[in-house]
């Protein structure tokens, strides 16, 4: 069922927008996208796409520990490879409560805008 | 792919600001994109740059733990290092009269600026922490005397007024920090 068509109480998106900032959603939708292939240097990547500019590596770690810590996100750590000095990865995924997180950030941004033309035009 | 690899002080430098959970993990991956990506496209000079960059990324992360002061105080102890790396350089350049004498306040400028930033980052203990203060409150006076000559003087620079305000804050700021970890309920 496509999120705008869902009542936005079912996302609870009075709690949301406290939740999650725009960068803890952008890194966590790189996660998200990544899925197996979701380890730091991806991440990285991934959020500077997202984001078309370049991101200081020690936000992405930090955003990364934080969500973490509030279980939005798990990690596990694997064999390095010799590119890396034989360094071990720390790989990401999405925990259930972070795909929620994310699904109630989007149905809030979606219901602030409802009604609003855009771009806006200034009214004043 | 590509062997070249940051120099060795720089990774050295990454390690040191990382936490131990990220030490390898964190390490690996921007080795791994420096040797995929940023050296074979930017060359090295410019890769090297760029993994500077983003281990300064993580000394901002490190010094977020503390108060506000303590935040500010890193980045006031970079702009002052840099300040007195342009100095010692521009002097070493132009070779006016007493050029050395300066060379040597600008080394000693970069010595305490670097010194605060390894007590940021570091348990410090009471003999280092003297020597920070000690140290700070020469660049206090420097930077007074700096000032107060500028205005005074005939030929008003505007970046020795710069320097000469960085150098008094960085003073103030590493008595405030440095009291604050000594006497908590006191500053």
């Amino acid at each position: 069922m496509p999120i705008d068509t869902l009542p936005a109480f079912a996302y609870n998106v009075d709690i949301v927008a406290e939740m999650l900032g725009a960068f803890e959603q952008a890194v966590l939708l790189a996660v998200w996208k990544l899925a197996d292939d979701a380890y730091g240097r991806g991440v990285l990547r991934g959020v500077q796409s997202a984001l078309d500019r370049e991101v200081a590596a020690g936000a992405v770690y930090a955003t990364l520990d934080r969500l973490e810590q509030k279980n939005l996100i798990a990690s596990r750590l694997e064999e390095g490879t010799p590119v890396r000095g034989g360094r071990v990865r720390r790989y990401y995924r999405v925990t259930a409560a972070g795909v929620k997180a994310l699904n109630e950030s989007k149905a809030a941004l979606e219901q602030m805008w409802r009604g609003a033309r855009w771009p806006l035009e200034s009214n004043a | 792919m590509t062997r070249q690899a940051p120099p060795r002080w720089l990774q050295r430098a990454l390690v040191f600001l990382l936490a131990p959970r990220d030490r390898e993990t964190v390490a690996g991956d921007l080795l791994e994109e420096y040797r995929e990506e940023q050296a074979p496209r930017l060359g090295t000079l410019r890769a090297n740059l760029w993994y500077l960059r983003q281990s300064v990324s993580f000394l901002s992360i490190r010094s977020a733990g503390g108060p506000p002061v303590k935040a500010a105080l890193t980045w006031v102890s970079v702009a002052t290092a840099g300040a007195g790396i342009w100095l010692a350089v521009m002097e070493n350049i132009l070779k006016h009269a007493g050029y050395g004498v300066r060379t040597a306040v600008a080394a000693a400028i970069v010595a305490e600026a670097l010194g605060t930033l390894l007590f940021l980052v570091l348990d410090s203990r009471p003999v280092f922490r003297l020597i920070v203060l000690a140290g700070a409150a020469a660049l206090g006076a420097l930077g007074i005397s700096a000032i107060a000559r500028n205005v005074s003087g005939p030929h008003f620079e505007g970046f020795v007024l710069i320097v000469g305000c960085l150098l008094v804050a960085q003073a103030v700021m590493t008595f405030a920090v440095v009291l604050r970890a000594h006497y908590p309920k006191a500053v």
